[in-house]
């Protein structure tokens, strides 16, 4: 399965992560879990990589950190979406389903 | 909030960074620990799953310290110090204080060009490492 693995487009990583956390607050490795869960770990993610856009994210004012405790008892920082943060997912959400369309169209003409 | 508490603040992005990115690869030894894994095979398998330490806390701390609230602060002040100097300049009719205003002017430019160069070097250099960086550092997109 690990050779089927694909890499994430540019940018994606972020809507992932936008995704994520439009359900519920969690920390980075609650993050990076649920990605390659729903993914069924067909996307190749580097969890070291989350961390950076998490605080580009995060200085761009569409997620909000604050430490808190996890569910083993251990201090961990937990991210959650803030207003700009829905706008920019439903930005990027309509983003990826028109690139997605114009590929797909593209494809099927060829 | 104080000015030592803004430098208390700076000096102590590093270590919540550290203990974040920790937390991390300690809860993915757990989870290789779980799966029957020795300790020593465990903590391989995630901190090569985890990807470059080092690089990943270097980026984290240079994004953070970057929005940073003395960061604000500095760039506030730089502007403050150019509006005073540009203030003194006009308002004076003596040669003498106007050069007063034009160092103010001169100070708070370089200040705010220093803040600007710092953080533009760190995402250039960041670039360069995407670029040259082997494959498996390149996910860090945006």
């Amino acid at each position: 399965m690990a050779s089927e693995r694909t890499d994430l487009m540019q940018g994606t990583l972020e809507l992932l992560i936008l995704n994520t956390l439009a359900r519920e607050s969690m920390h980075g490795y609650g993050i990076v879990q649920r990605i390659h869960e729903a993914a069924e770990d067909l996307l190749k993610v580097e969890d070291g990589s989350l961390y950076p856009a998490l605080y580009r994210m995060e200085e761009r004012g569409w997620i909000k950190s604050e430490w808190g405790v996890s569910e083993n008892n251990r201090r961990a920082k937990f991210y959650k979406l803030t207003r700009t943060g829905q706008k920019q997912l439903e930005a990027q959400r309509a983003n990826w389903n028109r690139i997605s369309k114009a590929v797909t169209r593209i494809l099927q003409a060829t | 909030m104080k000015i030592a508490d803004l430098l208390k603040r700076h000096q102590k992005t590093s270590l919540d960074v550290e203990e974040e990115l920790r937390f991390h690869i300690e809860m993915l030894e757990h989870k290789y620990l779980q799966q029957g894994m020795s300790a020593a095979a465990a903590k391989a398998a995630a901190l090569q799953r985890f990807g470059n330490l080092e690089i990943v806390k270097r980026r984290c701390v240079t994004i953070s310290r970057r929005s940073s609230p003395l960061r604000r602060v500095l760039k506030i002040l730089s502007i403050l110090v150019a509006v005073t100097g540009l203030a003194i300049h006009i308002l004076s009719s003596d040669p003498k204080i106007a050069h007063v205003g034009d160092t103010l002017i001169m100070i708070a430019i370089s200040g705010r060009l220093l803040l600007y160069v710092r953080g533009l070097s760190s995402s250039t250099i960041k670039q360069i490492r995407l670029d040259t960086a082997p494959d498996q550092e390149k996910p860090e997109c945006s």
